[in-house]
C-alpha cells in the first residue's frame, strides 16, 4: 500500500510544530518539536508515555487548544495551513473534514438524546440531508461500525449502552460525514480488553474501506502494533523517532523506544516471564522546563555520550523510511535495556494466610415500588458471589477479569472498606471482622491496601510523611521521634531521597507517589498486601519500578500479595495463583502456570486471547467476547458465562451451573465449566 | 532562546503546609490575597476598598473629626459643608464621625457571623456527611427545616426573644448561615470520603473526627474561600438589616443601618444623613465582592510575565 502512494501529497503535514501554554502554574511546553505527515489510507500511531504531547500534537490539528497558548510551525491539511486560517475556516474543516474520536465515549455523547438523533443531527448540519435521508444514512453507519441490531439502535440512550458500543457510536459519529482524517484519541484505553480488541478490529476495518487518514494516539505499544502502519514516538514533546511499524519494531534506533519496548510485560508466550523487566530511569524531561541544547532523554538514556549534553540531535535518515533523533542511532542494540534477570519463581508452597469463604457483597437492598411499600421492583447487585480462594505466604494471588467482574468487590470487603454479607474470612484462622473499624491493631497492621490512583491515594493538601508517619505510629506503634527515623528508611528502601518527606504529593510524579503509597504499605508488619490495580494508572517506563520494589519486599519479608489487575501481562509477571473472576463469580482459579499455559476456561482463553501484543507481526487472534459483563441483578439459572461463552455448548450452559473441575496439572486448579478438563485441552491443541 | 523567567507562583498549599506556625501561614495568605488581587481590575478596585473600610474599622473612632455622640445643637441637620464634610443629623451630630466609628462595629459583627456559620455548618456537614445513613437524613432534614424561614424572620424571632446585644446578632447569623453551609460542606464531603486517602485512614484505623477534621477539612478549603466570601456580603446586609430594624446596635452608638432608619422622616430635607450610611454600606458590599472574585480569576490567570 506504501509503494503505491509514494509521490502522493500527505493529507496533513505537521511540520516543526510547537505548542506552549501559559497557565497558572506557569509555562507549559507541551510540544517543542514535532514533524510528521499522515497519508490517506494509513493509520499513523503516536505513542509516548503520558505528558509527552501526544495529545496536544493531535488538538492542534484539530485546531483545538484549550486556555491561552501559542502554536508554532505548519500544519498543513492538504496544502493549506491550519495554523493560519481564521476561526470559522477551521471550524468548517473540524465539522466535515476532519473528526475525532475521544478516549471517554461516555463524555462524547449527550446523554439526553437519543444516539440515532445524535447522528442524524450531524448529517443534517453538515451534508444538508432530509431527516428521512440522514436516518437511512445514520443505519448504515451503525451497520458498518458493527453495531448490533442497526435499525433499533438508535432508539436508546447512551447509558443504556455498554462502554463499547458507545465508542461504535462515537466512531459512527465521526465516520458520518465522510471525514479525510479521523483522530482517534487513546480511543480504547478506557475499555476492557476484550471490548478493546473488538474496537481495534473495527480500526483496522475501517482502515481498509474508508479513504481517510487516520491518526491514532495511544500509549500503548501493544495498540499500536496492531492497527499502525507506520509510528511516530514522542518524548518531551519531540517525535524522536518515526518509522513503519514493522521497521520500528524490528530495528529500533533510538534508546528510548527500545527502552519502552522492552517495559512492556509480554502475554504469554514460552520464555518470556524468565525476563526482568526494565523501567526507565528518572522522569520525563519535564514540559515547564525551557528548550535546551542537548539531547532532551540524554539524562535517562543508558547510552549518553558526551555530544548528546552539548547539542540537540536532529532527525538522522536510517533507511528504510526510517528516522532517528538519536546521534547513535546505528548503535542501539536490542538487548540495550534488558539485563535478563530472571524473574524468581517460588516454589514453596506456603502457609495458609487469608482464607476466603463464600465470600458474598451484594450491593444495595431490594427496592419497592411504594418507598417502603408494594411488591419488590430492583433487586440488589450481585457484585460478588459466594467466592472462596485462599492466600498464601510469600505468595502472589492474581486477580484478573473485566470490569464489572467484582475484582475491586473483592479486595474491598476483605479489606473491610466494604462489609461483606455472607461468608468468612479468616486471617491465620482468626475471623476477621467485616468493617475495618471493628478490627483490632493487628489484623489492620496485618492487611494493608495500596489502591490505584496513586493521587487520590495520598491526601494533596498533606505533605508525603503524612501516610508513611501515621501508619507507622497507629500500626507500627512506634514514637514520634521512631517513625521519623523508619520513615526516612522506607522512603529510602523504595528508591526516594528521604528529603521528599517534605514535599506535598503534587510535586512528585504519579511513579513516585505510588511508590510513597507503597512505602506506606510497607511500613507495619503487613502480612498481606492487596494492590488494586496499583500500576494500572502508571506509565510502562515506571510500571516495572513499582512491580520490582513490590517483588523486593516480597522476598525479603514473605508478604503475601492479592494482585488486582486488568493486564494479564501484568498479572503473569508478578502472580503465583491466579483467580479469575467474571460477573462476581469465580471462574477458574489455580497455580499461575496451570491457569495460563494454556488457558483452559473459555473465559480465560478469551481475555488471553483480546490482550494486545507489542509486535506488529503477531497473529491476529480470533476470540473476541462480544458485548460486557452483565448486570449482575439476577441469579444466572445456569453458567454465570453462558451468555457471552464461544465455546458455549447448549441448552445445558443455560439451565445448569457449571460443575467444579479440578485441573490436569494441579490439584489447586480449579475450573468452572460444563465442558470436561480433557475436552478443554485439546482445544488449545 | 527563551528567557528565564522567575515564577511567582502563589502555593496555596504551601501556606497550609505553614499550618504549625499560623502567623506566618496568615502573613502568606495576606500576601498571597494582595498579590492576587492587583493582577485583575476586579480585585484593584476592590482590594483598596476593602483596605479603606478595614482601617476605619480598626480606626475609625480616632480618625474621626469630632466624637460621634457629640451634639452640635446649633448645627442641626446642616448640608455637607467644610466644617461638617457629610453634614449633620437631626441631632446636629456629624454624620461623617458617625459613619466612620460604626464601622468597626458592622465589620466585627458581621465577619463574627459568619465565621461562627462557617464553623457551625463545617462541623454539622461534615459530620454529617461523613456519617452518611440514617443520620445524614435526619440532621440535613433539621437543616432543611431551619433553612426554610426566611433569614431576616428568624433573626427576628431570635433576637426579640433573646434580647438586642452584639453577641446575639453573631449567635443568630451564625445559626441563620449554618444550614446552607451545611449543605455545600456535606456535599464536599461526600465527595472526599470516597477517595483513596480517606480509606487509607479508615484503614490505619483512625479515628472519625482525625478522618474528617485532618484529613478532609484541608481539602475544602476552596469551597470554604468562596463560601466565606459570598456569607461575608450577606452577615454585612444582614446585620444593616438588623440596625435598620432597630434590632441592631442600639441608639445612641453609631450604627450603619440604623442611621438609615432614624433618617428616614428627614429623607428629603437632609437626604445626605441617609446617603452617607447607605453609600458605606453600599461600597463595603461591592468592595468585599470585587476583592473576592478578582483573586478568584486572577487564580486562573497565568503567571505573571510569562505571556508573550
Amino acid at each position: 500500500m506504501n509503494e503505491k502512494q509514494q509521490g502522493i501529497a500527505p493529507l496533513v503535514q505537521v511540520d516543526q510544530l510547537a505548542v506552549t501554554f501559559y497557565t497558572p502554574t506557569g509555562v507549559v511546553h507541551a510540544v517543542r518539536d514535532a514533524s510528521f505527515e499522515i497519508m490517506r489510507g494509513q493509520v499513523l500511531g503516536l505513542v509516548g508515555e503520558s505528558g509527552c504531547g501526544k495529545s496536544t500534537a493531535a488538538f492542534a490539528i484539530m485546531g483545538y487548544l484549550p486556555g491561552i497558548h501559542r502554536v508554532e510551525g505548519h500544519i498543513s491539511f492538504e496544502g493549506r495551513d491550519i495554523t493560519e486560517m481564521s476561526a470559522s475556516e477551521v471550524r468548517e474543516l473540524r465539522g466535515n473534514r476532519i473528526a475525532m474520536v475521544y478516549q471517554d465515549p461516555a463524555t462524547s455523547l449527550n446523554p439526553s438524546m437519543r444516539v440515532g438523533p445524535q447522528v442524524e443531527e450531524s448529517l443534517q448540519t453538515n451534508l444538508n440531508l432530509s431527516s428521512q435521508q440522514a436516518h437511512e444514512r445514520t443505519v448504515r453507519l451503525f451497520e458498518s461500525v458493527g453495531l448490533a441490531d442497526p435499525a433499533n439502535i438508535g432508539r436508546r440512550y447512551p447509558h443504556e449502552l455498554s462502554g463499547g458500543m458507545q465508542q461504535r457510536i462515537v466512531i459512527a459519529l465521526a465516520l458520518a460525514c465522510d471525514p479525510d482524517l479521523l483522530i482517534m484519541d487513546e480511543p480504547t484505553t478506557g475499555l476492557d480488553v476484550t471490548t478493546e480488541a473488538t474496537i481495534l478490529d473495527l480500526v483496522v476495518d475501517l482502515k481498509r474501506r474508508v479513504r481517510a487518514g487516520i491518526l491514532f494516539v495511544s500509549h500503548n505499544l501493544g495498540v499500536i502494533a496492531r492497527v499502525a502502519d507506520r509510528v511516530a514516538v514522542m518524548y518531551a514533546g519531540q517525535v524522536i523517532e518515526q518509522a513503519p511499524v514493522r521497521e520500528l519494531f524490528k530495528n529500533t534506533h533510538h534508546p528510548y523506544t527500545a527502552g519502552l519496548l522492552s517495559c512492556v510485560p509480554r502475554p504469554i508466550s514460552e520464555d518470556e516471564v524468565t525476563t526482568k523487566l526494565i523501567s526507565i530511569p528518572g522522569v520525563v524531561y519535564e514540559a515547564s522546563r525551557d528548550d535546551i541544547d542537548a539531547c532532551l532523554f540524554a539524562s535517562r538514556c543508558p547510552m549518553v555520550q558526551d555530544q548528546c549534553q552539548e547539542e540537540a540531535p536532529e532527525m538522522f535518515n536510517a533507511g528504510n523510511e526510517h528516522e532517528s533523533g538519536c546521534f547513535f542511532w546505528n548503535d542501539v542494540q536490542k538487548g540495550l535495556w534488558e539485563k535478563e534477570i530472571p524473574r524468581e519463581e517460588i516454589d514453596h508452597e506456603g502457609s495458609l494466610v487469608l482464607t476466603a469463604e463464600n465470600l458474598r457483597k451484594f450491593y444495595g437492598r431490594w427496592q419497592r415500588k411504594y418507598l417502603f411499600f408494594g411488591p419488590r421492583v430492583k433487586p440488589p447487585v450481585r457484585a460478588l458471589v459466594d467466592a472462596d480462594f485462599d492466600v498464601r505466604s510469600g505468595r502472589t494471588l492474581g486477580v484478573v477479569g473485566e470490569s464489572g467482574s467484582g475484582k475491586t468487590t473483592m479486595a474491598r470487603t476483605v479489606a473491610g472498606l466494604t462489609p461483606r454479607n455472607r461468608g468468612e474470612l479468616k486471617l491465620r484462622g482468626e475471623d476477621l471482622a467485616p468493617e475495618v473499624e471493628e478490627r483490632n491493631r493487628q489484623q489492620r497492621d496485618a492487611l494493608r491496601m495500596v489502591f490505584q490512583n496513586p493521587t487520590a491515594s495520598l491526601n494533596p493538601q498533606l505533605p508525603i510523611s503524612h501516610t508513611i508517619l501515621r501508619s507507622l505510629r497507629k500500626l507500627a506503634g512506634l514514637n514520634r521521634k521512631e517513625s521519623r527515623e523508619r520513615a526516612a528508611e522506607l522512603l529510602q528502601a523504595v528508591g526516594l531521597d528521604p528529603a521528599y518527606l517534605g514535599r506535598l504529593p503534587g510535586e512528585l510524579s504519579g511513579g513516585e507517589q505510588q511508590r510513597v503509597a507503597l512505602a506506606g504499605a510497607f511500613a507495619g508488619n503487613a502480612e498481606i498486601i492487596i494492590a488494586d490495580e496499583a500500576v494500572s494508572s502508571l506509565d510502562v517506563s515506571v510500571q516495572a519500578q513499582v512491580l520490582d520494589l513490590l517483588g523486593k519486599h516480597q522476598r525479603e519479608e514473605g508478604t503475601s500479595y492479592i494482585f488486582i489487575s486488568h493486564d494479564l501481562g501484568v498479572v503473569r509477571y508478578v502472580s503465583d495463583d491466579i483467580m479469575v473472576l467474571y460477573a462476581g463469580h469465580v471462574a477458574e482459579s489455580g497455580p499461575a502456570d496451570s491457569v495460563l499455559k494454556p488457558p483452559m476456561h473459555p473465559y480465560t482463553e478469551a481475555l488471553l486471547s483480546a490482550a494486545p501484543v507489542p509486535d506488529p507481526d503477531a497473529k491476529p487472534t480470533t476470540i473476541r467476547l462480544p458485548g460486557a459483563v452483565p448486570t449482575l441483578l439476577e441469579r444466572f439459572q445456569g453458567c454465570f458465562f453462558a451468555g457471552r461463552c464461544p465455546r458455549k455448548l447448549g441448552p445445558i450452559c443455560d439451565q445448569t451451573p457449571p460443575p467444579e473441575r479440578v485441573g490436569p496439572d494441579s490439584h489447586d486448579h480449579v475450573i468452572y465449566c460444563h465442558i470436561t478438563v480433557e475436552e478443554l485441552k485439546a482445544m488449545q491443541q | 532562546m527563551m528567557t528565564n523567567y522567575t515564577i511567582t507562583r502563589t502555593d496555596w498549599t504551601a501556606v497550609f503546609r505553614a499550618g504549625g506556625s499560623g502567623i506566618v501561614a496568615i502573613v502568606r495568605t495576606v500576601r498571597n490575597i494582595f498579590t492576587l488581587a492587583l493582577r485583575t481590575p476586579a480585585g484593584r478596585i476592590g482590594l483598596p476598598i476593602v483596605l479603606i473600610h478595614l482601617i476605619l474599622a480598626l480606626l475609625g473612632t480616632w480618625l474621626a473629626p469630632y466624637d460621634a455622640l457629640e451634639h452640635h445643637l446649633e448645627h442641626q441637620l446642616e448640608a455637607p459643608s467644610w466644617q461638617f464634610l457629610m453634614g449633620t443629623d437631626v441631632f446636629g451630630r456629624d454624620i461623617l464621625s458617625r459613619v466612620m466609628s460604626g464601622a468597626g462595629s458592622i465589620i466585627g459583627i458581621s465577619a463574627a457571623g459568619a465565621l461562627l456559620g462557617i464553623a457551625l455548618g463545617t462541623i454539622v456537614g461534615m459530620g454529617s456527611g461523613y456519617k452518611g445513613g440514617k443520620t445524614d437524613e435526619v440532621v440535613m432534614r433539621i437543616m432543611d427545616g431551619v433553612m426554610s424561614f426566611p433569614s431576616l424572620l428568624m433573626a427576628l424571632l431570635v433576637l426579640t426573644s433573646l434580647g438586642k446585644s452584639a453577641v446575639y446578632i453573631i449567635l443568630t447569623i451564625g445559626v441563620v448561615f449554618m444550614p446552607p453551609i451545611s449543605r455545600v460542606m456535606r456535599s464536599t464531603t461526600l465527595a472526599l470520603k470516597t477517595q483513596e486517602f480517606v480509606q487509607s485512614a479508615r484503614m490505619r484505623g483512625e479515628p472519625v473526627p482525625y478522618i474528617i477534621f485532618r484529613e478532609i477539612l484541608p481539602n475544602t478549603w476552596s469551597v470554604l474561600a468562596v463560601e466565606l466570601s459570598v456569607r461575608l456580603s450577606y452577615a454585612i446586609l444582614l446585620a444593616s438589616s438588623l440596625g435598620f430594624l432597630g434590632l441592631g446596635v442600639q441608639p445612641p452608638s453609631p450604627d450603619w443601618g440604623l442611621m438609615i432608619s432614624e433618617s428616614r422622616r428627614y429623607l428629603v430635607a437632609a437626604p445626605w444623613v441617609a446617603l452617607a450610611p447607605a453609600f458605606a454600606v453600599a461600597t463595603l458590599i461591592i468592595g468585599v465582592n470585587l476583592l473576592t472574585d478578582g483573586v478568584r480569576q486572577a487564580r486562573r490567570l497565568p503567571l505573571k510575565g510569562t505571556h508573550p
